[in-house]
This record gives structure tokens, sequence and C-alpha cells, in this order.
């Protein structure tokens, strides 16, 4: 028994490491399977599978979703500069510091719940929820978001 | 109200001495010692003894003397053996005398009191005869000597006694302030995050992205997308009087009258947007 | 309250002018009402002073201190009296009672008389012990009164206290004037802080049986010598109740009032008995170092409300007491003694702050001390305490309860003013700024390239 159990293991955590990886690249499971060999065979060619992935991203993702990922990245970066400053310079006055964060990684998490739920290939997972009903979700989330962040920094 | 014995002393000899006075003969002062440092030194009225002695923890010093009346030998009511600390505390050893005038006391560490055990000066003894009548008494200093405590046992404590009085000031220690960082670096992290803004938008054209539906919008439903995108700038605004100025009471019917009108302008903005994406223009 | 405090105490100043603050009703206790007559100096003075002075013997059958649970009189006087037990109504238990009760009582020994057990209990009771067999004499080859007691010796003659200790009231002390002391009983005190000796025996002098022991002093025997001897000690309880030790009774009569004395080779002079009798029964009785509280006052400096109930943190806070003191007939500003100070401690459990209470000003009968400070970055429930405990004078513990809150959360500083928060609030900026456009883009932004 264990040993059939062993043998049966590797195939359901491949599994779940390509579903990730998709998300991660954002687009078309059938991407995966063709990346992940090629890094376990050589690492010494990082790069050309890096390129490949880019190359697919851009071409494989529609545009929308590439504006989303772009305003992902500035909310990433302008997190990032916060804590950094943080690090550096202290956390006083730390209830600034917590709405200042706060805001960048709530707006984060609404971002990219909105980027799931309007994903083309998702739409299998939200039958019931149309584009623009996310995107109002999105509004009143963020709104809400918002206004705890202001209130919260004093 | 202090009488030390010394300024009675002064006071005694400022008298002519004219009746006869209380005074002592054959004076001898004896430490007896285990760890055998015994010492013997003889004082009469006059001469006191001049060496300090010691008095270790394990010996016993007793003296002994023959009082006298004038020169009679005689036995006065009061012959005690002084022992005096510099700051003026004073334990008396009455002598226990004999009818023919023969005086002795023994004194060990355990008599003395804890005060003068801790002295750091040398305990003068001083002898003091007295009796009714008009004979005169006498306070004669007669020898010091040093206490040497016992190294193997802990050292007496003295506490002092409670006395209502003054107490030392307190004054509260403060937590320090907080202190901001160098004002430059909190101005130039300000910057580089202000600095995103224009990186998104230029992110944004750089692959593609545009606000050419702008004009299709509006011409389809004119009024609620005007309504819909200014009610949300409108509800940020809020926020910032809420920020700036506002109260919470002020605030939060301003958050009630723009999200009625983002609400009911939603739903028609947002019907056109689907409709442009069923058109397939999205 | 102060108000009608104030009013009440000016109309009892009124009614009985020129006496005790805690009452005018005096009982001697003494075996003989005759022998009131050799003290007729000191007791008309009392009496000239406002008190009504009753007279009992112990065996008196309508002697009682309490009816129906309150005193029957505001202080006891006890001369000597040769009775062995004061009787049921005078035992320990009762002057102890007495005395918590705040009445005063006022002990005068002789060696004459042996002291009556019920006292020696009392005064055992306060940590004051006498010598064994309730007599003994204090004598003093060195300092006797040449002109009364040439052969035995057993009139003291001392210098009137001068410095007693330092941070006293100078209430006994009679620089230059000197006392004699006849037929005294030494006692010795304890170490507690209730207790203050006024007149210690000089270094010479020592306590001897004149029954058992007049002929030799047996060396185990000896009661007490020297300083150790008190003749003259007081005890101030905790309810500012005051019991007084005399040694020598016989100095508050008439002949000794004012008695020429000679010290040992030296000149006649008058004692100070008089003087110093007048102020020990004053004192006992309350006419003098009696201290008031008339008010307490605290408010937030820039704030005309006055003690409110609760402070912020970090409140400057200023703090005034203003307190009397009672002399012999009326009530004057209180001035501390010499190289003393009244204190001011902000506490909860422990004191935060113990400050010097400066004087601020005074009016016809009242001084005014205060001081201004900072409460600390600490909330809770604090105390403005005025503890002021004194050997001579009456307690004074003023306590005022106040809550010390933290900030509200509308009077810290804003962010914008932190210059630290600038990055967090430009964060918050750059946040909402980027998502205002991100919703223009995304509702108005044309498809570009192939559709998917």
């Amino acid at each position: 028994m264990p040993a059939k159990k062993n043998a049966a293991q590797p195939a359901p955590s491949a599994a779940a490491t390509t579903q990730s990886s998709t998300t991660a690249a954002g687009s078309v499971p059938a991407s995966a399977p063709a990346a992940a060999p090629s890094a376990k065979n050589s690492p010494a060619n990082w790069d050309k599978v890096l390129q490949n992935i880019y190359q697919y991203y851009m071409k494989e993702t529609p545009q929308r979703t590439k504006l989303i990922d772009v305003f992902l990245v500035f909310i990433a970066v302008v997190g990032a500069l916060q804590f950094l400053y943080c690090i550096l310079a202290g956390n006083y006055p730390f209830n600034a510091f917590l709405s200042g964060f706060g805001a960048t990684v709530g707006q984060f998490v609404l971002t990219i719940s909105l980027r799931i739920q309007t994903t083309a290939a998702n739409k299998s997972e939200f039958p019931e929820i149309s584009p623009e009903r996310a995107f109002a979700d999105y509004v009143v989330c963020s709104l809400i978001l918002h206004f705890f962040c202001v209130n919260f920094i004093n | 109200m202090r009488f030390s014995v010394a300024s009675t002393l002064l006071a005694l000899a400022s008298i002519a001495s004219a009746a006869s006075s209380w005074t002592f003969s054959d004076g001898t002062v004896q430490v007896t010692s285990k760890a055998g440092n015994d010492a013997v030194a003889k004082f009469s009225a006059d001469d006191r003894v001049q060496n300090t002695l010691t008095l270790g923890h394990q010996d016993k010093l007793k003296v002994t003397l023959t009082t006298k009346e004038g020169s009679k030998a005689k036995r006065p009511h009061q012959a005690f053996l002084v022992v005096k600390e510099a700051s003026g505390l004073e334990a008396p050893f009455p002598l226990t005398v004999k009818e023919s005038g023969k005086g002795t006391v023994e004194i060990t560490q355990k008599d003395l009191p804890v005060q003068l055990l801790l002295s750091q000066e040398p305990l003068e003894a001083s002898l003091v005869l007295g009796s009714f009548g008009s004979t005169k008494g006498s306070v004669t200093p007669v020898f010091d000597f040093t206490v040497k405590l016992d190294p193997a046992t802990a050292v007496p404590s003295y506490e002092k006694p409670l006395r209502y009085g003054k107490l030392a000031e307190i004054h509260h220690i403060f937590r320090a302030d907080p202190k901001n960082p160098p004002r430059i670096v909190s101005v130039a992290f300000s910057l580089a995050v202000l600095a995103t803004i224009p990186a998104l938008f230029i992110g944004w054209f750089a692959i593609g992205g545009n606000f050419a539906h702008v004009q299709k919008a509006l011409s389809s439903a004119p009024i609620s997308h005007v309504v819909f995108f200014g009610s949300i700038v409108a509800m940020e605004g809020v926020f910032f009087l809420y920020y700036t100025k506002w109260n919470l009471f002020q605030t939060l019917p301003a958050i009630g009258a723009v999200g009625v009108a983002a609400f009911l302008s939603g739903t028609k903005a947002l019907g056109e947007v689907q409709r442009r994406r069923l058109a397939g223009e999205r | 309250m102060w108000s009608i405090l104030s009013v009440a105490a000016a109309l009892f100043a009124a009614a009985v002018s020129a006496v005790s603050t805690s009452g005018n009703r005096l009982l001697v206790v003494l075996d003989d009402v005759a022998e009131k007559e050799a003290y007729g100096q000191f007791l008309g003075d009392l009496t000239a002073r406002g008190f009504q002075v009753s007279y009992e013997t112990p065996r008196s059958e309508g002697l009682t201190l309490f009816h129906l649970g309150e005193r029957t009189y505001d202080h006891l006087l006890f001369l000597p009296s040769k009775v062995k037990g004061l009787g049921p109504n005078l035992t320990p238990n009762r002057l102890v009672d007495f005395v918590n009760a705040n009445g005063n009582i006022l002990v005068a020994l002789s060696s004459t008389v042996p002291a009556s057990t019920s006292l020696v209990s009392l005064l055992s009771e306060l940590d004051i012990s006498l010598p064994v067999e309730r007599t003994g004499t204090v004598v003093d080859h060195f300092n006797y009164d040449t002109i009364s007691a040439a052969e035995s010796h057993d009139v003291l003659v001392l210098d009137a206290p001068s410095s007693i200790r330092p941070g006293l009231k100078p209430y006994f002390e009679l620089p230059g004037g000197v006392l004699a002391f006849p037929h005294a009983v030494g006692h010795v005190l304890g170490s507690g802080p209730l207790l203050t000796p006024i007149v210690r025996a000089p270094a010479t002098a020592y306590s001897y049986n004149p029954k058992e022991q007049a002929e030799v002093l047996d060396a185990d025997e000896l009661f007490a010598a020297g300083q150790q001897l008190a003749l003259v000690s007081v005890m101030q309880a905790r309810n500012s109740a005051r019991v007084t030790v005399l040694g020598s009774a016989e100095m508050l009569q008439d002949k000794w009032l004012d008695a020429e004395v000679a010290k040992l080779g030296g000149k006649s002079t008058k004692t100070e008995n008089k003087e110093f009798a007048r102020r020990v029964a004053g004192w006992t009785f309350q006419e003098i170092g009696v201290l008031r509280v008339n008010s307490v006052e605290h408010h937030l400096q820039g704030s005309e409300e006055l003690n409110p109930g609760i402070y912020r943190v970090k409140n400057d806070v200023s703090y005034t007491i203003s307190l009397s003191e009672y002399v012999w007939d009326k009530w004057v500003p209180f001035v501390l003694p010499e190289d003393d100070l009244l204190q001011l401690e902000f506490s909860m459990l422990s004191p935060f702050h113990r400050l010097n209470l400066e004087l601020k000003g005074t009016t016809d009968d009242a001084a005014i001390y205060g001081v201004s400070f900072t409460l600390p970055d600490q909330h809770g429930i604090f105390n403005f305490m005025v503890n002021y405990k004194r050997s001579f004078l009456t307690n004074v513990e003023e306590k005022n309860t106040v809550s010390v809150r933290h900030f509200a959360h509308d009077e810290w500083p804003r962010s914008f003013v932190i210059s630290g928060a600038w990055p967090w609030i430009s964060g918050i900026g750059a946040t909402v700024t980027g998502f205002l456009g991100f919703c223009a883009i995304w509702m108005y932004s044309k498809p570009v390239g192939k559709k998917n």
C-alpha cells in the first residue's frame, strides 16, 4: 500500500505546481507543461524559459488584463517603497504606516480579485458574475478601503 | 539639652575644689583574649592609658580599681564606666563596688550597643564617681579602645528608627518623545512614491491603454457616465475633506448622497459598458 | 464645605474665647481634692485660659470618662495618687479608649509616690517604660540644686531645652532658662516615631530605687542612666490625640514655678518652670501645635474650573493648600519649622511625583502653599496627597483623588504635522489616484490589437 501511494504521489503535486504557475503567468493551462520540464532539465537556460514565459504572456494575455497587471505592479511598487521607508526610518507614527501600507495591500488584493473574476479563462468558475458586476463590487470595496485608511491615518 | 561628659568636666574644673572629692587608685584595665592579644595597662586619676586597646569578639575587658573619698577608701553610690562614641552616644556600665572600695566591671562585645560596635573611631571610656552629700563627684577619662568585630560573622546592622520628617523629592521621568526621521529622507520617499503615478500612466500607454471610448460612452449614456465617474471622484473628494476639516457627522451624509448617485448612475453606465462588450468592442 | 466649616469655626471661636481646639472640659485626677491647693497657680492659669476644670479622686463613684459612648471630658490630667490601681473607671483600657476618642492626657509622676498600675500599663502600651516597682528617683551628683537638695541630690537643675531636634517647631524651647525637676521619675522610650523626648536627663544622671538601693546600686539592677533617661516626653497618636509624661509633678507646684535654684558652684537663678508648664499643658491640651486645612485647590493651568475630577496625561496642573495653625487663642498662618518642607505627592500606589510646596501667600489666618507641575505620562486613578506628619503638630493627611486619562483620539498631532508620516500619506494619495485612473482606463480604454 505505502509503495503504491508513493508512486501516486508525484502526479497531484505536479498538477498543483502547474496550476499555480499558470495563475502566475495569468493564462491558459496549456503553457505550463512546456515550462515546467525545461526548468527541471537544465538550470542553465533559465533565461530561455523566462523569455518563453514573457513571450507567451505578451502574446496570449488580453490587453485588458495587461492593464490590470500594470496597475498591480504599480501598487506593489508603492507598497514596497513604503515598507522600505518603514525599515529605514522607523515606524513612527505607526498608525500612518499601517494605513498607508494597508491601503496598498488592500488595493492589491481587491485588484487581484477583479482580475480573477474578469479573466476570460476563469469564466466557467464565475458563471453568474459579469465583468461589469465584478467591477462594481471592486469600486465599492475600494471606496470602503480608502475610507478606512483615511480615517486611520488621522 | 545635651550634657556631655567633657563639658561637665570643664564645668567641674572651673570650680575651686575646696571640699574633698571622689577619686580612685590602683586603676587597672585588662583585656583577656582567647586569641592571645592579652594586654594590661594601669591608670590613675591624672594619668590615662596612652595606647588604644583592642577588644576582639571573644575578648573580655576588665577594669579594677579602688574608689576613694578624699584619701580614704570608700564606696560611692555611683560608679560607672561610661563608654562614649565620637558622636556623643554613651553607654554606662556600673561597677560592682565592695564596702572596701574595690570595684570591678567586665565588658564584652555582647554588652555594647550596636551603634558603638559599628563606630569607626576608638571608643572613649570614662569613669564617673559620685555620691550623696557634699563630696564632689568626678569624671575621669581613663582609656580608649577599638572594637574588632568577628570577621566570620555578619556585621551587625543598625537600622535607624523611623522618624517623621521631610523626604527626598521625586520627579517623574517622562518617556522620551518619539523622534521623526530626518526630514530629507521623508521628503525623498514621498517624492519617490508620488513619482510612481506618472510611471503608472506611462506604463498603461506603453501597452496601448487609452481613453478612446470616452466619446462613445458619452454619446450613448452621457448623464450616467458623467455622474458615475464624477461620483467616484467626488467620493474621494469627500474623503479628502474628511481628512482635512470635516468631522464624521458631516462626512456620513455626504457619503450617503454620493453613494446613492453612484449606485443609480452606475447601473446605467456599466450597462452601457456591457453593451459595448457584447458588441465586441472591448 | 470649607465655608461652612470656617463659619462653624468662627462661631465656636466667638463662643469660647481662648481655649483649646478640642474642647475645654478638663478632669484633674488626684488623691485628695484638697491637694489641688499645691498646684493653685498652674490650675488657675488653666482656668483663666478657658478650661472648665473638674476634680475627682480615683475612688469617686460618679467618675466616668464616657457617657452614652461620648467622652464626658476632653482632657485628663493625672497628678500623683497613692492608690495602687485607679479603679474600674480608669482602667488602662478605658484610658486607651479615651485617647482613641481624641482625648488628651497629661500624666505627672513623682518619685515620692509609686505610679498607679493603670498609668504604668497605659504608658507601656505607648512604649514608654517606667522603672520596676513603679518607683525610682533620678539623681545627678553633678547637676543638683544646692539650695534645696544639697545632701540628697534629687532636685535636678537642667538647662531648658534649646534645640530638641531639627525640623520641629520650637514650642518647648526656652533658651537660656533653667528648669528644676524635684523628685523626678525617669522613663525610657521605645523607638516609635510617635514618641518625642522633650527633656532628657544629663549624661551623669541615673535612676535608682531609694528604698532598696539607698546604700549600694547593684550593677545588674540599674534601670537606666544618662541620656537614655527621659524626664519629659510627648506622644501624639495617629488620630492626633496627645499624651504627655511629665517626670516630676512637683515642678507644677506653686513653690517650684519660680523657685530660686542654684547649680553646683553656680549662682542662684529663677527657674522657668512656670512657662515650661504652661507650654507643656498647652501643647497637650491642643492649644498650640494644631493645624487646620482650610482648603485644597487644584486646577488645569489656563482653566477656570476648580478641582476637576479628570485630567489628561501630561497636563500642566497647579495645586494649592491653605493651612492655619492654632496658637493659644487664634488661628494664624502656618509657617513651616526651619529645615522642614511641606510636600505634595502625586501617587498611584507609589508616588510618581513628590514635590516641595512653596509659600504662595498668606492671609490673616492662613498660609497658602502651592506648586505647579506636569502630570506623569501614565493614565489611571491618582491622588494629590499631602501627608504632613510631624512631631508636635497634628497630622495633616489630605487626599484628593482624580482620574488621569489618555489622549482622546482627536488630541493627537495630525499625521500631516509629523514629517515622518509624509511618505505614507503620499502612499494613500498614490493608491487613490492610481485607483481613479484605473477606473477610467477600465471603462473607457479602446481595445488594441487582436481580441482574444
